[in-house]
């Protein structure tokens, strides 16, 4: 009896499958990098940016709350319905810009340029939009030498403007290079660091919106 | 001697009047309105670095947990930890 548990004992070791020796190795996936150094690198350049717009914001609360009226007497009303709808399609362009990176992430090629395309679309329409209001306010006499209402308006609004004309800039680099086949299903870093400034530009956006034309 | 330190010391405190000249100490200069803008001000920016950091951090939190939860679903896919219920569920 006392050689039969032996025998099954060396026949059925406690663990079958490994049949001894170490557990194995950790998984490849948790000993490479987290975030890439271009992340990291475009992280950083988003954490600049951050700060400096924040240094414009804190210029305009200065201004705006040490005013007694604001907008200042004789000066022009900013156009709030028109730029709310113009928020909209920014928001919007951020959804999309979600998508492609999606679509880019699932390697489907042909949806990554479709999402792509929208952005650019809707972002060139948000800076048609501001420009042509920008023309009306300067025409109204909105100017940035009329004080500090058209100073702070023109600086801060100015400066995500030309955020966002960058951001349309590089979307089209991105396109050009989808269109190429450029990106994969495991090489996609372009259309992610796009679609990551994108998305600071756009979640920027109804922060100033709600500074400068509501508050 | 000690007098004269003393007192030069104490200065700043009874003749504060004289610090309205810094370019920070606003009281008397452009009214509580200009006290506040710059108050809030000051707050907002102090705030900001924080709220980035904060939020590089919670990115990284993030990032560690999607990766840890996808190696966890690979290694339970593809890995012998599976072999023990095939060797247990075939009779032995």
């Amino acid at each position: 009896m006392a050689s039969e548990a032996i025998a099954r004992k060396v026949v059925e070791p406690a663990l079958p499958a490994f049949g001894g020796g170490e557990p194995p190795d950790r998984p490849a996936a948790l000993s490479q990098p987290l975030v890439s150094n271009a992340r990291l690198a475009l992280l950083m350049l988003i954490a600049a940016e951050t700060m400096f717009f924040s240094g414009l914001i804190g210029a305009f609360i200065v201004f705006r709350v040490a005013s007694q009226a604001w907008p200042p007497p004789f000066q022009p009303r900013l156009p709030v319905g028109v730029t709310a709808v113009n928020t909209v399609i920014l928001l919007l362009s951020g959804v999309a810009a979600h998508l492609a990176r999606r679509a880019a992430r699932a390697g489907k090629s042909a949806l990554l340029q479709r999402w792509l395309s929208i952005t650019v679309a809707l972002g060139t329409v948000f800076l048609a939009v501001q420009g042509y209001e920008w023309l009306r306010l300067i025409r109204y006499g909105l100017k940035l030498s009329s004080g500090v209402y058209g100073a702070t308006f023109y600086t801060l609004i100015g400066c995500h403007g030309a955020h966002v004309l960058g951001g349309t800039l590089w979307l089209l680099v991105v396109l050009a290079q989808a269109r190429k086949g450029r990106f994969t299903e495991h090489d996609y870093a372009g259309v992610q660091l796009c679609a990551m400034y994108w998305t600071f530009v756009v979640a920027l956006w109804p922060i100033l919106y709600g500074l400068v034309y509501l508050y | 001697m000690w007098i004269v330190g003393a007192l030069i010391g104490l200065a700043p405190m009874v003749f504060h009047g004289a610090a309205d000249a810094c370019a920070v100490c606003l009281n008397g200069a452009g009214g509580a309105r200009l006290t506040d803008a710059f108050n809030w001000s000051v707050l907002f920016l102090m705030a900001m670095p924080y709220t980035i950091l904060f939020s590089v951090i919670g990115f990284f939190f993030y990032s560690y947990r999607r990766a840890a939860k996808k190696a966890r679903g690979e290694t339970e896919k593809g890995t012998p930890l599976r072999l023990a219920w095939i060797h247990k569920e075939s009779g032995r």
